[in-house]
């Protein structure tokens, strides 16, 4: 049985973190020793690191909970978490794209100050921060 | 009018229904649809330009219009709808 210091170190994250997943009911609560500490067994570090994984791949934690809970369906497929991947990637180039116009944007404005000695009543990024749209308006 | 479905291989809600569906257009629009099978990850970009999210789904003349499969009589309905108002009436 591992302590929840043993298993953070062994997991590469931290007792906090493990608390947290057992709220969120990512990993099951522990049995406790004798003096009340929270000992886990062995293959909860896999369970872990496979948490910490589909992190890293933008999942999250409510989603990681739906992929433990297909990995135990007895009549899910390789498929179905396929379909679940790709979905993630739809929305993280979805996301990407976004950011992208929003850099281009900046871009623009950062271009359109090219004179940094403006006083702020000039500044162009102000400016066009601050313009509203005629259909705002109405 | 094209109608692009998007899938992915392997994936159960995408495969059963999609020939059933095909059929259905072409027998109800004969000559006046074109059925496009996209499979979404060798076409993830232009699934995210139209804002595609889940799989299956389904875009009509360049418009997502369905987030999941639709039957056959809601497709049949949405496609006839826009074909009405393309024809003015």
């Amino acid at each position: 049985m591992l302590t929840i210091g043993k298993l953070a170190t062994l997991a590469g994250t931290t007792s906090n973190t493990l608390r947290y997943y057992e709220r969120e009911g990512l990993i099951p609560p522990p049995a406790k020793g004798e003096n009340g500490y929270r000992l886990y067994p062995q293959d909860a570090a896999r369970r872990v690191h496979f948490i910490r994984q589909a992190q890293q791949c933008g999942f999250t934690l409510s989603e990681i909970r739906e992929l433990q809970t297909l990995e135990q369906h007895a009549s899910a497929c390789c498929s179905d978490v396929r379909k679940l991947a790709i979905e993630k990637k739809l929305a993280l180039e979805a996301k990407i794209k976004l950011m992208r116009a929003m850099s281009a944007e900046l871009d623009r404005l950062i271009n359109d100050c090219v004179h940094g000695a403006h006083s702020l009543d000039d500044c162009p990024i102000l400016n066009a921060l601050n313009h509203v749209p005629v259909d705002a308006e109405q | 009018m094209k109608i692009e479905v998007f899938y992915a291989d392997g994936c159960g809600s995408c495969g059963a229904s999609r020939g059933d569906l095909k059929e259905a257009v072409l027998a109800a629009l004969p000559g006046g649809a074109v059925w496009c099978e996209l499979d979404i990850v060798k076409n993830i970009d232009y699934a995210v330009e139209l804002g595609v999210l889940t799989v299956p789904a389904v875009a009509i003349d360049g418009a997502l219009v369905f987030t999941r499969l639709p039957t056959a009589q809601q497709l049949v309905s949405e496609l006839t709808a826009r074909a009405e108002k393309l024809n003015g009436h």
